[in-house]
């Protein structure tokens, strides 16, 4: 029984953790080429699903549309923020742009408290189940699943095989080196950022495709700090670690959920968060190159 | 620096900030509690100065630390209030809330201080969520109902006494926080401390090659700036409101806050806090009047200006103007 339940539960984590993975590839890519913290993560996630909110229910779209919308919305947002206050701090102390992305993170929260309201909404997508062993799925989470796949194998394959590609992977092992072959560093810097910063938001809508409810302008925070834990698990810096970090941290919260649930006198959803925290610290004190070696 | 008596000079015009702003509140009608807002963000700047502005490290998760001195007066009180213990119970509640909030931070510091830069921020945002959810999920303290108090202070100090505490007394405490961890930052700054925050500040591998323990330092420094926050938890909270629910004493919303003092002001100076306590104090009392529920739209624009044209904030430029003269010995 209660392992019937945790084979289930394990299944449904798989699935969410390769949206986790999804989610967290821009910030691992944003550290990887700029070392920037983007500390405002969870709000751009945030602004993913009200994308795919909006697009749903105002102009009846198909989340899968709303994908690269979002992402087109999220490089614009990410062009912004790095020709208008980035580029001045990549130079300066950490503390600056961790304090601007912050910033950012709180503008885009008030903002869209501002034209939405604060209050908890929701869409319903229905596309019927499917049932395999252990647990049903529904075809959402499907799509969802297989669309971050397919988004990560993009990444890769623009990353391997593109000249674009190429050019940034330089900049990341040399940036010197990088400009004394003629790469454009900055326009690198800029590109990654707002591709970063669109997988993000891109994210987002997958995410609500998983949970389509409890959309609302603080649900940010949480993700910051899942795609924290997440990225330090894959070693911060590299989008594909930080892929196969979401699936494994997918796969210990529910599982953790599903035991925690058996503990008497707990509340085993608050309890799973203080653990992805504990895993953060443990992680960030005995290896902070990351759980998953990737090269 | 050799003649003690100008040591500790510019502690005056802190000083004489802070009497002013109390007399302005005694005197005024209706002002005080503007007056005790301003409190609170001064004393709540002037103790997360003393970590932020004097080690360059930004703690996003340092609000913790006031959530745990409230739940520490909290405790105190609805434990021992039938004990007749009188005016003491208040001190143990104090005294709890610092030794709590020390504790917290001495888990903390030994993990997060070993990491810089980006992942002590991370770490540290960890911290709050994280310690947030451990009061909840393992229903630590009455869980995520929290503590209600309102009956047990009561109790302990008579209704009379009780309203008096939560909206006089209280305020005049923290103003005698604020001015405590005014003086504990120049007592660093003036000994061997500050030198050597000052060093890791700038360079942190340079002051580690220079022979300086470093992570001691930085250990000093986050404690005394966390027990401060305890402290103000303790009061401001703890006393004013009479109850205390994990959701409201660990809103990430007072960290910004702080960070916002801080930069106003200037990071590492003694002025600073107050300087930014009052722009920031004086500015969100009256946008709520005019522009309702948009303080932080604006607040949060407002940090990345400052950011990427006044890094050094108000009296960071000050002193900068004033170099060489009389008054920068005053001013710092």
């Amino acid at each position: 029984m209660v392992f019937d339940q945790l084979m289930g539960n394990l299944i449904q984590g798989l699935i969410l953790g390769g949206i986790y993975g999804m989610m967290t590839m821009g910030l691992s890519l944003i550290f990887g080429v700029l070392k920037v913290v983007n500390v405002g993560h969870g709000q751009f996630i945030m602004v993913g699903a009200f994308t795919a909110l909006w697009m749903f229910n105002s102009l009846g779209a198909n989340p899968v549309i709303a994908i690269p919308v979002a992402f087109l919305i999220g490089m614009l947002l990410g062009f912004l923020c790095y020709y208008s206050f980035v580029k001045r701090l990549l130079k300066g102390p950490e503390l600056a742009s961790l304090l601007a992305t912050f910033s950012v993170g709180v503008i885009l929260e008030e903002t869209v408290k501002f034209i939405f309201g604060s209050e908890f909404r929701g869409y319903n997508w229905a596309l019927g189940k499917i049932r395999i062993p252990f647990t049903v799925l529904p075809y959402t989470k499907l799509i969802a699943f297989s669309g971050s796949i397919l988004i990560a194998v993009l990444l890769f394959l623009w990353f391997k095989k593109t000249r674009a590609g190429t050019a940034l992977r330089s900049v990341v092992e040399d940036s010197e080196g990088a400009r004394v072959c003629g790469v454009n560093v900055d326009w690198q810097y800029a590109l990654s950022f707002s591709i970063g910063l669109g997988l993000t938001v891109a994210s987002g809508v997958l995410l609500t495709m998983f949970i389509p409810v409890g959309i609302n302008p603080n649900m940010g925070g949480q993700y910051t700090l899942k795609a924290f834990v997440i990225a330090v698990l894959g070693g911060l810096s590299s989008p594909y670690g930080a892929f196969f970090g979401g699936i494994v941290f997918g796969l210990i919260e529910n599982g953790s959920y599903t035991l925690f649930a058996l503990l008497p006198h707990v509340e085993p959803f608050a309890l799973t968060r203080f653990l992805s925290f504990v895993i953060l610290l443990v992680i960030l004190l005995i290896r902070p190159t990351g759980l998953i070696r990737t090269r | 620096m050799k003649n003690p008596s100008t040591k500790y000079l510019p502690l005056a015009p802190v000083l004489a900030g802070y009497l002013f702003l109390f007399l302005v509140g005694e005197n005024m009608e209706g002002k005080w509690q503007l007056i005790a807002m301003l409190a609170f963000y001064c004393a709540l700047g002037q103790a997360f100065n003393l970590f932020m502005g004097m080690t360059g490290y930004v703690d996003f998760g340092y609000v913790a630390f006031l959530g745990v001195g409230t739940y520490g007066m909290a405790i105190a009180i609805s434990r021992l209030s039938d004990k007749g213990l009188g005016l003491w119970l208040l001190v143990i509640g104090l005294l709890m809330a610092i030794g709590m909030a020390t504790l917290l931070s001495l888990a903390v510091g030994a993990v997060a201080l070993r990491l810089r830069g980006a992942y002590f921020a991370i770490a540290t945002i960890g911290v709050n969520e994280g310690f947030r959810y451990l009061v909840e999920g393992a229903r630590l303290w009455g869980g995520s109902e929290g503590i209600i108090f309102t009956a047990q202070l009561n109790e302990a100090f008579g209704r009379e006494f009780a309203n008096v505490l939560a909206t006089y007394w209280a305020d005049v405490a923290l103003f005698v926080i604020a001015v405590f961890a005014a003086f504990l930052t120049l007592f660093y700054m003036r000994s061997k401390i500050g030198y050597a925050l000052t060093a890791l500040r700038e360079d942190e591998d340079a002051a580690k090659v220079m022979g300086i323990n470093v992570t001691k330092y930085k250990i000093i420094a986050f404690i005394t700036s966390a027990s401060l926050a305890g402290m103000i938890g303790a009061v401001a909270w703890a006393l004013k409101l009479t109850y205390v629910f994990p959701p409201d004493v660990f809103e990430i919303h007072y960290t910004v806050e702080a960070i916002i003092i801080v930069l106003l002001g200037g990071a590492g100076t003694l002025l600073g806090p107050i300087v930014g306590g009052l722009i920031y104090g004086l500015s969100k009392y009256y946008l709520a009047v005019i522009l309702p529920g948009f303080q932080l739209l604006i607040f949060a624009p407002i940090i990345i200006i400052i950011i990427v044209l006044f890094p050094e904030g108000t009296v960071g430029v000050l002193k900068k103007r004033i170099q060489g003269t009389f008054w920068a010995k005053i001013i710092i």
